[in-house]
């Protein structure tokens, strides 16, 4: 079927990953959206995890199309890594690299597991934590901590990098590549990963630091 | 050996359209039955191959490289000349065709050359149709360049890459027809032999590099699109693999060799640099336009170039030549560059250059503008050199880089084997004594696009062949011949490399002989002299080679040794072939033949002929022939550049 | 001219079903003007007088654009100096003393047939796969009937630059050959000569390409960085958005 051939030809799979890396990061915008409510107070941010729990439909339907999206950006990820892996051992005595930077390129698929990870770890301790504590109070505890508050920084500091490299990387395989946008765009794969960096690291370090004391 | 040209009758411009509709055509349906063989994947092969095979033949093309687009054709830098006259200046085929029967020297057949003017407007047609990015003005039509040898604007070209450009298009067309099985492609085989059977020309047999393997192909029509044989002279433009080989081959089994001793010497190339070099390299003729070509006017004046004053150099072109400078033609250039060095006032380390200077014009026009021309030039200089040509003149000397002469083809490009055609660069036909720049690649593309399909038509319909499968007789002599001769290459491979000598020792010696007898200005004595040195090489060849190896692998050495050992042969009739022409005209100066004013002097009287060689045995010398040239349409005049 | 003494270390693999290993040759007094490939002939001579086997490596026209000659030099693709082939990289770009690695271009889709010679008809058979204009000789309109920005053609053209010496595969990490295949795309999706047919010819191609066993591109740019021509991943780009376009609308 022509859909099929589409999908497994080499193009096709680096347009899996773009396209679901795509649906991910708008998730990431309003998931970052509804963050931000922690900034302003419990008060908003319990009313804002109220208000989306009171349409369970809404939730479930959203979660599995999320989860589904995000199994095929890991299972298509981990089977380029494996197909690439075979490909790349033992060829060369000397291997040099001439392209700078490549940091956040040749990590991908180390930063990619580093946030399924986190995943599992987040999901278990939010999702599906009791629903006899208030969650605003389970935020503040549980990120307030030192070791599961470093772990969400660095989670992120591993997301920024993938970020880095997949945005561009994302719009590559679009076939955005144009004189014109390009200084544009090389400036957003900066921007972008920072936005979230800061965004999602700042609320482990607002409780670990006391700044939200007050919270 | 007789030579029939069959140029039709009838006026200039009418004899091309009476020849398409006298020859005799083959009917589409029988075209699948006969099979052609076109060897070699340039210009000319590449796009007789496609042509044959869109046609309906069955084609089997065979190169030496291991993929088709790599042909040395792909190396050509200008661009490729057509009367289109987008320009508006007054072109017309006609000026086209008269330019390059002048610009050879009135030494090339009046039809051949026009009806190359003629289909050169298909051929650009042809190329852009194919995606050839071709240079664009703003406007979106075709942008011309100009070109030595022609006052009119008629080069089109795609950047300094024309040549790659046209050969990938080409190659893209031979593409297509491989995939869609037309055309069988044989990569990596070389030709060494030519298969006759009842004296037509029915196969070849060739050496797959990879395997060592001896095959031998049948065919109904052989074609040969092998190129030049400027690599004789060891140095030269060429790509490495450029050989005579082939056409020799051929010539040895009865195909006449024509003006075997026309070699085209570019006057700007970057010097030689030291023993260990293995190729020259080209700069754009177009320097010339704003370079001052100078030596010191002392010999073996040590200072550097910027600190010789004016008064200490001699601006020999312009001084010489006051109304053309150092805009002269390529061979006038080049002649006088080589007569400076033999003065002892050649530059560089090794003495064999001189400068070419652009500080002048980068005072007048300012460096940004110079740049802007030459920017990419001086880049590839800079890259080669170390020396950057805003700073230090740079250093140029001549280079052989063509070959006009080559197998003698009649009108309809067949040999005087029956059966046996050649293309492009590896045919006599289209440039006389001398080539104009941006004209191979119009050659070599007339050649296999427009022209030969209706000549193998023809020679098809108008000749009942004999069925052959490739396993009589001639087959087997030729693959055990090959066998034998690749045997005797490795004789004196058996006692170790002691006390021998490798291949590019002997080739090396084999090129300095040419070069210094039979290259930009030849003289009787001197010739006589490499005559009689070139069997001491030839045995020397035979003698003291060490191949090592075997011939049943993939062996480089091997393969250069046998093409060296048909330069060394071919070598005869090439300097025979000066010696004989007692005149001066286009390449081809002759000391004795010169004005006063050491000028080319031509001899209309006795020389106005192709010069034509024919093998008579190993042993016998070879015979010459010749085929008068008769001007009816334009009249040879002296050229002059003063 | 100076010259320099070198060790070098070059893959030595008699055919494709042998192993190969890297043997270690010292060379000394190479003038630092010559070429990359003119050291290796002189390897090859003194190899030769010393009755050993020649180092077998692919060249042609030495002038940096038939593409026929190519290596991997300590671990890059055409060696350290950007933009040039091996034939017109010079010694010079090395210091006395130096170990120099020399290994063939290494992909599944190139085998090593001896040495440093490695077969690329992979790429021969991409753009038979549909790289081209279908036209017959003759019968094509007049050059000017259809105009073409010039900047397209100046687009078209630096695409239309590669040489096809498959540096591209060698140097990417997955040996994918998105460079070399982006670039005809390019060039023919760029005029409108090549129009009628893109859709196919991106579907085709891409396939033959695939199927070739070329590996998948991670966007990594190292195919960019030693390609001697420049071409630029902006031709993959292209090529993505001519594929996606293709899939999704033809037929």
């Amino acid at each position: 079927m022509w859909f099929v051939r589409f999908l497994s030809s080499s193009i096709g799979k680096k347009l899996i990953m773009a396209t679901t890396g795509l649906l991910l990061l708008l998730f990431l915008c309003t998931h970052v959206a509804g963050n931000a409510t922690i900034y302003m107070s419990s008060e908003v941010f319990q009313g804002y995890a109220d208000e989306l729990h009171s349409h369970p439909l809404i939730v479930i339907v959203f979660s599995t199309i999320f989860l589904l999206i995000f199994l095929a950006h890991i299972g298509m990820g981990l089977f380029l890594f494996y197909q690439n892996w075979q490909v790349s051992k033992s060829r060369y005595s000397v291997t040099t690299r001439v392209v700078k930077n490549t940091f956040s390129s040749e990590t991908m698929p180390y930063t990619g597991l580093i946030i399924l990870t986190f995943l599992i770890v987040h999901i278990f301790s939010f999702t599906f934590s009791s629903s006899e504590v208030p969650i605003s109070v389970t935020v503040k505890e549980m990120l307030g901590g030192f070791f599961y508050g470093l772990f969400y920084i660095v989670s992120f500091i591993a997301l920024a990098f993938h970020l880095n490299h997949g945005f561009w990387s994302m719009l590559q395989t679009f076939g955005m590549n144009h004189p014109r946008y390009n200084d544009a765009i090389s400036k957003l794969t900066l921007i972008l990963p920072l936005f979230f960096l800061i965004m999602f690291a700042g609320i482990p370090l607002y409780f670990m630091t006391g700044l939200g004391a007050s919270y | 050996m007789e030579l029939n040209s069959r140029v039709p009758s009838g006026p200039l411009a009418d004899k091309w359209n009476n020849h398409k509709f006298s020859n005799k055509l083959v009917n589409p349906a029988n075209r699948r039955k006969y099979k052609v063989i076109v060897v070699g994947t340039g210009l000319a092969g590449a796009s007789a191959s496609a042509t044959l095979a869109e046609q309906g033949y069955e084609v089997q093309t065979f190169c030496i490289q291991d993929s088709p687009r790599r042909a040395h054709s792909i190396a050509a830098q200008g661009g490729i000349n057509a009367a289109k006259n987008y320009q508006n200046d007054g072109d017309s085929v006609h000026r086209l065709f008269y330019d390059t029967i002048k610009g050879g020297d009135f030494r090339a057949r009046e039809a051949n050359v026009y009806r190359l003017a003629e289909v050169s407007n298909e051929i650009i047609d042809q190329c852009v149709a194919q995606g050839v990015p071709f240079a664009r003005e703003y406007g979106g039509t075709l942008a011309n360049r100009s070109f030595g040898g022609a006052q009119v604007s008629r080069t089109f070209y795609a950047r300094g890459q024309t040549g790659q450009q046209l050969l990938l298009g080409a190659y893209s067309a031979l593409s297509r027809q491989i995939h869609a099985g037309n055309v069988k492609m044989f990569n990596r085989r070389e030709m060494m032999d030519i298969v006759l059977v009842d004296g037509k020309a029915r196969g070849i047999t060739v050496r797959d590099v990879m395997t060592g393997e001896i095959e031998s192909y049948y065919a109904d029509v052989v074609i040969l699109a092998t190129g030049g044989y400027g690599n004789a002279y060891f140095l030269s433009t060429n790509a490495m693999a450029s050989n005579v080989t082939a056409a020799w081959r051929a010539h040895k089994k009865g195909a006449g060799f024509a003006n075997p001793s026309f070699v085209q010497i570019h006057p700007t190339c970057i010097p030689v640099h030291g023993d260990y070099q293995s190729k020259l390299t080209l700069m754009s003729e177009s320097l010339r336009n704003d370079g001052r070509v100078w030596v010191p006017k002392k010999g073996d004046d040590k200072r550097r170039p910027s600190e010789i004053p004016e008064e200490d150099r001699d601006y020999y072109l312009e001084n010489k030549y006051p109304s053309f400078g150092n805009l002269v033609p390529r061979d006038v250039a080049s002649r006088n560059a080589k007569e400076q060095c033999d003065e002892g006032k050649g530059v560089g380390n090794t003495g064999l250059a001189v400068y070419l200077d652009f500080a002048d014009a980068i005072k007048r026009d300012g460096e940004d503008t110079i740049l802007k021309k030459y920017g990419n030039l001086f880049q590839m200089y800079e890259k080669i050199t170390d020396s950057n040509p805003v700073e230090e003149p740079m250093l140029i000397y001549p280079a052989v880089h063509y070959t006009m002469g080559g197998l003698w083809v009649d009108y309809d490009l067949m040999t005087t084997i029956p059966g046996l055609f050649a293309i492009g660069e590896c045919n006599f036909s289209d440039h006389g004594a001398n080539r104009l720049g941006a004209s191979a690649l119009m050659q070599g593309l007339a050649d296999g696009y427009f022209i030969i399909a209706t000549s193998v038509a023809h020679y098809l319909a108008s000749n009942s062949l004999e069925e052959v499968l490739g396993s009589e007789a001639p087959f087997k002599d030729s693959i055990q011949e090959v066998e034998g001769r690749i045997d005797k290459l490795l004789q004196n491979s058996a006692g170790g490399p002691a006390g021998k000598l490798t291949v590019d020792e002997v080739h090396k010696e084999l090129g300095r002989l040419l070069w210094d007898h039979c290259g930009m200005s030849r003289e009787e004595k001197s010739l006589e002299k490499a005559l009689e040195e070139l069997p001491g090489i030839k045995k020397k060849f035979w003698d003291s080679v060490y191949i090592p190896g075997s011939g049943k692998d993939l062996n480089q050495s091997l393969e250069r040794a046998g093409r060296v050992a048909d330069f060394v042969e071919f070598a005869e009739i090439m300097i025979r072939d000066a010696l004989a022409r007692e005149e001066s005209c286009g390449c081809h100066l002759r000391v004795e033949s010169q004005t006063e004013e050491h000028e080319a002097k031509r001899d209309d009287e006795n020389y106005t002929h192709v010069s034509v060689w024919e093998h008579i045995s190993d042993v016998e010398a070879p015979k010459m022939h010749k085929e008068e040239l008769k001007f009816e349409f334009v009249t040879p005049s002296q050229r002059s550049y003063k | 001219m100076s010259s320099i003494n070198l060790t070098l270390k070059i893959w030595r693999q008699h055919n494709s079903d042998a192993l190969g290993n890297l043997e270690t040759y010292d060379l000394d007094d190479v003038h630092t003007d010559m070429s990359f490939l003119e050291m290796l002939d002189i390897l090859n001579e003194k190899l030769t007088k010393e009755g050993k086997e020649p180092v077998a490596f692919d060249h042609d026209c030495r002038e940096g654009i038939c593409g026929m000659c190519g290596a991997v030099i300590d671990g890059i693709a055409h060696g350290p100096e950007k933009e040039v082939t091996l034939c017109q990289l010079h010694m010079r770009n090395f210091s006395n003393g130096d170990t120099i690695v020399i290994e063939p271009f290494r992909s599944r889709a190139f085998p090593v047939k001896k040495d440093l010679l490695v077969d690329r008809s992979a790429l021969d058979r991409i753009i038979q796969s549909g790289g081209y204009v279908s036209i017959n000789t003759g019968g094509t309109p007049d050059g000017n009937s259809l105009p073409i920005p010039s900047s397209n053609a100046e687009l078209a053209m630096d695409a239309a630059a590669c040489i096809g010496c498959g540096a591209c595969v060698a140097s990417c990490p997955n040996g994918a050959a998105m460079l070399f295949t982006s670039a005809k795309i390019s060039q023919l999706a760029l005029l409108p000569q090549g129009h009628a047919e893109k859709k196919q010819r991106a579907l085709s191609m891409v396939a033959q390409m695939d199927e070739e066993g070329f590996g998948n591109c991670t966007n990594a740019k190292e195919c960019e960085a030693v390609c001697p021509k420049g071409i630029s991943i902006r031709n993959i780009a292209r090529l993505n958005r001519e594929y996606l376009f293709a899939a999704l609308t033809e037929g």
